[in-house]
């Protein structure tokens, strides 16, 4: 089992193999922002991946494309992955991801 | 206005109806007001084979379903039931998924402003749901507009119009004749498809009938060059449109050599109901001390040898087998071939808005070891009717006759398809059971 911290809420999600993180964190009951809910449309979900990069999958061909056309220059920046396509294949990953919401007691997303 | 009286003649009004099993008029093949009648009366009221069930393994998982100017979504749900919606959003229409994939977030969501519903169908968001009048945001009125869904024979199958029956009364008898044969079991070992510029429907006839071989695949022809008998095969047909024919009692005897070589050239010809697997199973009994004598049973027993040593799930032996080798139509448009622990699939479908093109499906099943079943299959490709890289010899030689028949079809000198009553009765079959579809 893989670990990724979430920052800065300090989330430690596992996603399971084949699971991107923002499915991780659906699974687990975290809101996390999107409005295309993991088509890589909306782009909300964006994460900075500020360490264990090297235990990321590398991008694939729908979410290099969405994170060069879909995102003005002034938000491009090296380390930017979508969550909703971003997998993780070992530990050590960090990310920076603002608006992401823990489980809450009504459980609602 | 002047009307041709043949568009007159028909009950119901159908235009160029079916007179005699005898003859098919050939506007049914071309003619732009037929192909709107099976556009409105056949294909919302018929059962037909959406996709296979194993691309849609996990919940939230999407295939569309694509039938003239509808398109429908079949959509795997979180309770491992599946669901079947029109693919149309309720705002503004806008389609709401395209080809196959997933719902990982268990939403289908508008790309256009956002609207969402839960996998079920039910609307789970409307963004600025406070800028309409409450009148158009009824959530009953937001629902996704289901079909019809059922699974049958590996397959999921939808129907737009709720009065139809249910999946296995329109379907039967052809559940009946191939859940001995283990259909259930099989999975895609490849998927491909062609454009043809020929009509869906005669496209499709090609297959209905084993007549055209000895012309067509001679390389398939058994027995001696001078006699290959039409009759080898035993033809049925059923109501609503169904049919089969299957290896018939005459039989043409072969040495296991000659077995052999004929089962090569299907392999090599098709890849598809033999395979190379079952190749090297038969020619392990070529050598048998029976062979001489009783080849295709020692094969048989081979295969279901092997099958039992690698965990294949074969369906056991039984009268069912008889199919092997021949073919069970369902009406409107899927056939099935089976042979062995495989079976060779069809679906032909219009291609645009266009009475003559169509899209041909070809699927090549068989049957893996309990556990090892493959991951969702993905269409291989779209190919060209005259590929000879992605395209076997035989299917290829069947290609290239039907755009020549679509093409004969408008010569001037052509009135009308003449079928053998032996032969070529599911032809017939087939186009009486549309006519009743078009008369409602």
């Amino acid at each position: 089992m893989t670990r990724v911290r979430v920052e800065p809420l300090g989330a430690d999600l596992e996603p399971e193999p084949g699971e991107s993180v923002i499915e991780a964190a659906w699974r687990l009951g975290y809101q996390w922002p999107t409005t295309c809910w993991g088509q890589a449309e909306c782009m909300l979900c964006r994460v900075d991946v500020i360490a264990g990069e090297e235990a990321t999958v590398p991008q694939g061909a729908d979410e290099e494309l969405a994170l060069r056309t879909r995102l003005p220059a002034s938000a491009q920046r090296p380390g930017l992955r979508l969550a909703c396509r971003l997998q993780v294949r070992g530990d050590g990953v960090v990310l920076r991801k603002r608006g992401v919401v823990a489980p809450g007691p009504t459980g609602a997303p | 206005m002047a009307v041709a009286p043949d568009r007159e003649s028909g009950r119901g009004g159908v235009p160029f109806a079916m007179k005699d099993p005898l003859h098919v008029p050939r506007e049914r093949y071309y003619d732009r007001a037929f192909f709107e009648l099976e556009r409105e009366r056949l294909w919302p009221h018929v059962w037909q084979m959406a996709c296979r069930l194993e691309e849609i393994p996990a919940s939230g998982d999407f295939v569309e379903y694509e039938i003239c100017d509808q398109s429908i979504i079949v959509v795997r749900q979180a309770d491992g039931s599946i669901g079947a919606f029109f693919n149309a959003c309720r705002h503004r229409a806008t389609e709401l998924a395209k080809g196959d994939g997933r719902f990982p977030g268990g939403q289908i969501v508008c790309p256009f402003h956002g609207w969402r519903w839960n996998l079920d169908g039910s609307s789970s968001f409307v963004f600025g749901a406070e800028g309409f009048a409450p009148e158009c945001l009824d959530p009953d009125d937001l629902r996704l507009r289901e079909c019809l869904v059922d699974t049958w024979g590996g397959c999921v199958w939808i129907n737009m119009d709720p009065d139809a029956p249910p999946l296995l009364d329109g379907l039967a008898p052809v559940p009946a004749m191939l859940d001995p044969l283990g259909v259930e079991n099989m999975r895609v070992w490849w998927w491909k498809e062609v454009i043809l510029d020929a009509n869906w429907k005669l496209a499709q006839e090609a297959f209905l009938e084993g007549y055209h071989t000895m012309q067509t695949h001679p390389q398939i022809r058994r027995g001696p060059d001078d006699e290959a008998p039409p009759q080898l095969l035993a033809y049925e047909t059923y109501a609503r449109g169904h049919s089969s024919f299957r290896n018939g009692t005459q039989r043409v005897k072969m040495t296991p050599d000659q077995s052999l070589e004929l089962s090569r050239i299907f392999w090599e010809g098709q890849d598809a109901m033999t395979l190379e697997k079952d190749i090297r199973v038969m020619a392990s009994v070529r050598d048998h001390p029976d062979a001489a004598q009783s080849f295709p049973r020692l094969a048989v027993d081979a295969i279901y040898e092997d099958a039992a040593a690698r965990g294949i799930p074969i369906a056991p032996y039984g009268p069912a087998m008889k199919l092997w080798g021949g073919e069970v139509f369902a009406f409107p448009n899927y056939f099935v071939l089976p042979q062995f622990a495989n079976a060779l699939c069809y679906r032909s479908r219009p291609y645009g808005d266009d009475p003559e093109r169509c899209r041909f499906e070809v699927w090549s099943l068989t049957t893996y070891p309990e556990g090892e079943e493959p991951g969702p299959p993905q269409l291989q490709g779209r190919y060209a009717k005259d590929d000879t890289e992605h395209w076997g010899l035989i299917p290829r030689q069947d290609f290239s006759n039907i755009e020549r028949q679509q093409r004969g079809l408008h010569s001037r000198s052509f009135e009308q398809l003449r079928l053998a009553t032996e032969w070529e009765r599911a032809i017939s079959n087939m186009h009486e059971s549309l006519d009743r579809h078009l008369e409602r």
